[in-house]
């Protein structure tokens, strides 16, 4: 039964919590959102369940967690249609080869390395219930996720979003996370389908189906809102609550096709206008609740859920190293790699490979879908939480000595120095 | 076709193409892999209630409402949960056997007549291929010889993962 004592003061400890913990960390130069990703860890069994088991047990009673849960999921329903709405792949386009090939090896690498740790992980850390395929695919798809929104942080604090660097590892992070999405829609698929019995060409036709008609058909209507706002140089408050009501009934749509609410939000907010004032708008409306109240929910959520007293012993902290490590050297490795040989210098080359290891909270929201269709293993589950926390937190520090900011600077300098000379001798920059 | 284009499609064979093609043969090797036995979820146990009592510490099972525990399970590894009275105890799992050291909680013990250095020990075999999953073994404790172990039986009723902290 809801306690709303309980849930109120659970709201409250978090929200304080996280503020604290973020303001914290923006004073060591990281972003906040990895202040509030640490936050959420500290107040599960992993810190506070450690030191004040009675203080824990009082705060976030067992049986209190499922209200938690279902405020928390909401505000990533949101989150996901964000994020879709920020992303615009057609961005890829415009950046040429070195971009189409540092996304696709920034996905491929640390796809392929994380299947090879398979090998090594799965009769050491999975169980016969889960099948190899799916364990595979699933370390595969959790290490080549990036996380966009922090990575857009980042860029913007560090006044990195109009430099190359930046450009193209935002166009990188857009198709990035389309693909990781779509692949992991394959892996839930599969794991639902092989639990529930249902044919899985019925779940895949009807995804297909119900993709296309939201790409050819419900994005077309979607342009309304943009003209609206054209118009009005504003949406009303029953626009924005039809904007949610959609991507609402959209992640209705993709649960009930059997892959998983996130998919569908993610959708809507992918097929929606890209106009940057619109896009821009509508996220200043939506963001704040989000990000200031729903989502440290979830960095709560997710903290209760990582046990880390469960990395135990020599054998497991070495398992755990690894997977940081392959996780890196796929990541951060494969994007310098191929950036490298597409003619960037070697010191941006690895500040983009820096920049695409970045995971954050889009990894925390993957491996909860893992541990939730019980893909993953509770220890696991820990272990990439801090792969997670280790490669988003040391994207800032290693950024800054890799590319500090002068060299950021002298590169746009030189960069609009260029386009000026261009422009006054009527030259064509792409030399065609 | 340009120098540029040439570079990329070289690079594009052998940064992606070639390492999909690893990721092929990965999958395809790993499916003779074999995992630890499955053990996560929600158990019901079945024994006799009369010679658990006459343990120490077997109070402590006999107590509750609805005698079972919950595994919570990474690997060969599991975390074993019985009720409030006994402490979240740690596992292994070899093979089909299974072994447990489960503790009460320092309030609980010396309620239960328990005190002392007492740990109960559940060894267990598992039957990897009954549907649902279940258990046959003893529970004994530790530093009492004249304690006769107790058979039980215990039946997977519920295949779901800790979703709490564990």
């Amino acid at each position: 039964m809801l306690n709303m004592f309980t849930l109120v003061l659970q709201i409250a400890v978090v929200l304080a919590v996280c503020r604290l913990v973020g303001t914290l960390f923006l004073k060591i130069h990281q972003p906040r959102v990895v202040g509030e990703m640490f936050a959420g860890i500290m107040l599960g069994p992993s810190l506070l369940g450690l030191i004040a088991p009675q203080v824990s047990a009082f705060v976030f009673p067992p049986s209190s967690l499922g209200f938690l849960n279902a405020l928390s999921q909401i505000g990533v329903i949101v989150f996901m249609f964000l994020v879709g709405l920020g992303i615009n792949p057609k961005e890829l386009k415009s950046q040429g080869h070195a971009a189409v090939l540092t996304s696709h090896v920034s996905i491929t690498a640390p796809f392929v390395l994380a299947s090879f740790l398979a090998i090594y992980l799965y009769p050491r850390l999975s169980d016969d219930s889960v099948p190899f395929m799916s364990f595979a695919l699933f370390m595969g798809a959790a290490m080549s996720i990036k996380a966009f929104p922090v990575l857009a942080r980042i860029l913007t604090e560090r006044d990195m979003l109009q430099s190359r660097l930046g450009t193209v590892a935002i166009a990188c992070a857009a198709v990035d996370d389309v693909t990781g999405w779509c692949i992991l829609a394959y892996i839930v698929l599969l794991i639902r389908s092989a639990n529930t019995g249902n044919p899985i060409w019925l779940t895949v036709g009807g995804l297909i189906a119900f993709a296309l008609i939201m790409i050819y058909g419900v994005q077309r209507l979607l342009r309304r809102f943009e003209s609206i706002y054209h118009e009005r140089s504003a949406l009303s408050d029953n626009a924005l609550a039809l904007m949610l009501l959609l991507a609402l009934v959209s992640a209705l749509c993709t649960e009930w096709l059997g892959i998983h609410l996130l998919f569908g939000s993610f959708l809507m907010g992918a097929i929606m206008p890209k106009e940057q004032k619109f896009v821009r708008y509508v996220l200043d409306r939506f963001e704040p609740i989000v990000v200031t109240l729903l989502l440290p929910l979830f960095f709560a959520f997710t903290g209760l859920r990582t046990n880390i007293a469960l990395v135990r012993g020599r054998e497991m902290w070495m398992y755990c190293g690894v997977i940081i490590l392959v996780a890196t050297t796929g990541k951060l490795g494969g994007s310098m790699l191929a950036s490298w040989w597409t003619g960037m210098p070697a010191r941006e080359a690895a500040g983009l490979g820096t920049l695409m290891n970045t995971r954050g909270l889009m990894e925390l929201v993957i491996l909860n879908i893992g541990l939730d269709i019980k893909v993953i293993s509770p220890a696991l589950f820990s272990m990439m939480v801090l792969m997670a926390l280790t490669t988003t937190f040391m994207t800032s520090p290693a950024l800054e000595v890799i590319c500090p900011d002068k060299m950021v600077r002298a590169g746009m300098e030189a960069a609009t120095r260029e386009e000026l000379a261009v422009g006054q001798l009527g030259l064509n920059p792409a030399g065609d | 076709m340009t120098h540029s284009n040439r570079n990329f499609v070289l690079a594009y064979l052998m940064l992606v193409a070639l390492p999909v093609l690893g990721l092929v043969g990965v999958l395809r090797s790993g499916r003779n892999l074999t995992a630890p036995i499955s053990l996560g979820g929600q158990w019901k146990i079945q024994m006799d209630a009369g010679k658990l009592a006459a343990l120490p510490c077997g109070k402590l099972l006999t107590t509750s409402q609805d005698p079972g525990f919950a595994i919570s399970q990474s690997g060969k590894n599991f975390t074993v949960n019985v009720g409030n009275s006994l402490t979240p105890s740690s596992g292994e799992i070899d093979g089909t056997a299974v072994m447990a050291r489960i503790m009460p909680s320092t309030g609980s013990a010396k309620d239960a007549g328990c005190g002392g250095e007492h740990v109960l020990s559940l060894t267990a075999t598992v039957d990897p291929k009954a549907n649902p999953r279940s258990l046959e073994g003893t529970l004994s404790v530790n530093d009492c010889p004249a304690c006769v172990p107790v058979e039980f039986h215990a039946v997977r009723v519920d295949q779901v993962k800790s979703k709490g902290g564990h």
